[in-house]
């Protein structure tokens, strides 16, 4: 199905108002990706090319890169979430909940959230069986957590034309890949709608720091700037706002801080909600008349 | 072999923690890397590509403009460390011996650690005979220095599945390609134990100005926030804190003043050790617990 005929467009300006709890304005859901990286495949991604460029293979450098993320960043970024008492989303590949089972068990020690993300980090269009490959990952999730994923964000947020269809039929409620408003939307799918979470690209560590490549500071910089935009404007109508995370970038010692300092500065507001994306979900289902979650 | 065959995975908060001599609370790894570029190769990086990005061979202005750094950048290293005392481990190609004598003979003079870096800047895969390549670069810088090399960083940190392999059985003691933690680990070979210390892709001036093209003062900063942050943790475990640089890179007018900011930061705080790789090595071999 075309993105088109999944959902009309609409203003957010010219929609009725939604209302957050207890008179909150703004709901923040943070996002920490843990994924694996297959050391016999190319590196999703790459701080150091090869000299004179080409890509052999194998990667090491990059793949040790990534892999300090989950021996040391992200113990160092538990602290943050430990100190602030927040309870973060933990998109993850599938197959690193066993890879990584110590980060997996710190997650769920702390009532974390559970995303699926994926089998491996490997894009959506590349797997061999889609609906395989979401099934696995959902079965890890549980089989570990006690608990089916009710939310789904795909590797670097790729899908096919029949991702949410799939996602819906494998009982997932929501997804984060499509990044287009500040607001939960209802998708149609061949079967019951799905709703997509305002998931980030401009708050994420992977395109700031990766892509875009600004220094560290400009995690802070920008997390403030969007923060107090969509307060702001939440004036008017509740706004979510995501924060994304990666070990291995924001848990590198030079980048924490930056990280640390933006939550701290969003939890000193009191009209502030930090939830997970199901909190958010249930919290959205329940304002829209006919569509309660069953 | 695969790297998760050769180590498990491991977090950090599961180990026990590693403790310096004096109670210190940090090292300090400065690592100089030396290439040899070719110049009937393309270059290993470059600084302005050529117009409609073709890549042209020969390569006379990226070619000289890595040459800079042998002919002045690496001087104004040299100034500076002997100003501190630091001694430095020395990354080299090993034909560097050969092609730039004065330059090798300097860091030999100044008590420099000199760790093989192959015989010149070339991704190792692209090397066709590997071992022999490995011996021939530490048999050259054993030659020249007077000792055999007990360290190794891949060129580009690159590495094949057989590279651990060829340079245990070459001799080599630990290697640096492997930025995966702040604390040295043991990795399995078929030759027996290696170890790993933690070289570093982040406070590294390749990646921090050429790939992601960071202002020159920015390399201050990222190393005073990394220091702070390892600094704290080092109350309460060992800590390692690698800063890789490179005479065409920081050795450059505008870049110099941040590097030594640098080590001024650093140096106002108690209980940092500045150590080369040898040091590390050894005293991690001795400090940790056995598993």
């Amino acid at each position: 199905m075309l993105p088109t005929e999944r959902l009309d467009f609409s203003a957010i300006a010219q929609r009725p108002r939604l209302e957050l709890p207890d008179g909150a304005r703004l709901a923040v859901w943070v996002v920490v990706n843990v994924e694996e990286w297959d050391p016999t495949q190319p590196m999703p991604r790459t701080v150091l090319t090869p000299p004179a460029g080409s890509a052999p293979m194998p990667d090491i450098p990059n793949w040790a890169w990534h892999e300090y993320g989950n021996r040391v960043g992200f113990w160092r970024m538990l602290e943050v979430f430990d100190q602030q008492q927040i309870r973060a989303v933990l998109a993850v590949n599938g197959s690193a909940i066993a890879r990584y089972e110590p980060v997996a068990r710190a997650a769920l020690d702390r009532g974390w959230e559970f995303v699926g993300h994926g089998f491996t980090q490997k894009s959506m269009q590349r797997v061999d069986d889609e609906r395989d490959d979401i099934r696995k990952t959902a079965t890890a999730i549980r089989g570990f957590t006690g608990k089916g994923p009710r939310g789904w964000l795909g590797p670097g947020l790729t899908e096919t034309w029949e991702t949410p269809d799939i996602l819906v039929e494998e009982g997932f409620d929501y997804l984060c890949d499509w990044v287009l408003d500040d607001q939960p939307v209802l998708l149609k799918t061949r079967t019951r709608p799905i709703v997509n979470l305002p998931y980030t690209q401009e708050c994420n560590d992977v395109a700031m720091m990766l892509i875009q490549h600004h220094k560290a500071s400009e995690y802070y910089d920008r997390a403030i700037d969007q923060f107090q935009q969509l307060y702001n404007d939440a004036v008017r109508s509740a706004r979510i706002m995501a924060l994304v995370v990666h070990p291995y970038i924001m848990g590198a010692p030079h980048r924490l801080k930056y990280f640390r300092n933006a939550l701290a500065h969003i939890r000193e507001h009191r009209d502030v909600l930090f939830w997970t994306g199901e909190e958010i979900l249930d919290w959205y289902l329940a304002q829209l008349p006919g569509h309660r979650n069953t | 072999m695969i790297p998760r065959e050769r180590c498990a995975y491991s977090a950090i908060v599961d180990r026990p923690p590693l403790t310096l001599p004096n109670r210190a609370r940090l090292v300090v790894w400065t690592i100089v890397n030396l290439e040899f570029w070719d110049i009937s190769r393309p270059m290993a990086r470059q600084v302005l590509p050529a117009p409609t990005g073709q890549v042209l061979l020969p390569d006379v202005p990226n070619w000289a403009w890595h040459e800079y750094g042998m002919r002045v950048g690496v001087w104004r290293f040299f100034d500076l460390f002997a100003r501190l005392a630091i001694r430095p481990t020395l990354s080299i190609n090993a034909r560097v011996c050969e092609e730039y004598e004065r330059v090798a003979r300097a860091a030999r003079e100044a008590g420099w650690e000199f760790m093989g870096h192959a015989w010149e800047q070339m991704p190792i895969h692209k090397v066709e005979d590997q071992a022999a390549v490995i011996a021939r670069s530490l048999d050259t810088l054993e030659r020249f220095a007077g000792t055999r090399p007990v360290g190794w960083l891949g060129p580009g940190l690159t590495e094949t599945y057989e590279t651990p392999e060829l340079l245990t059985a070459a001799g080599v003691k630990y290697i640096g390609d492997w930025v995966y933690d702040d604390e040295p680990t043991e990795i399995r070979t078929t030759h027996g134990p290696l170890i790993t210390l933690p070289y570093t892709v982040e406070l590294n001036d390749i990646p921090m100005m050429l790939v992601q093209h960071h202002e020159s003062a920015y390399f201050t900063q990222r190393c005073i926030d990394s220091f702070e942050r390892l600094y704290r943790e080092g109350g309460e475990r060992a800590k390692i804190m690698a800063i890789a640089i490179h005479p065409y890179i920081s050795g450059q007018p505008h870049r110099i003043k941040y590097l030594e900011a640098v080590y001024e930061h650093i140096n106002r705080y108690a209980g940092v050790l500045h150590w080369d790789g040898v040091e590390i090595l050894d005293w991690y071999t001795s400090a940790r617990t056995p598993e």
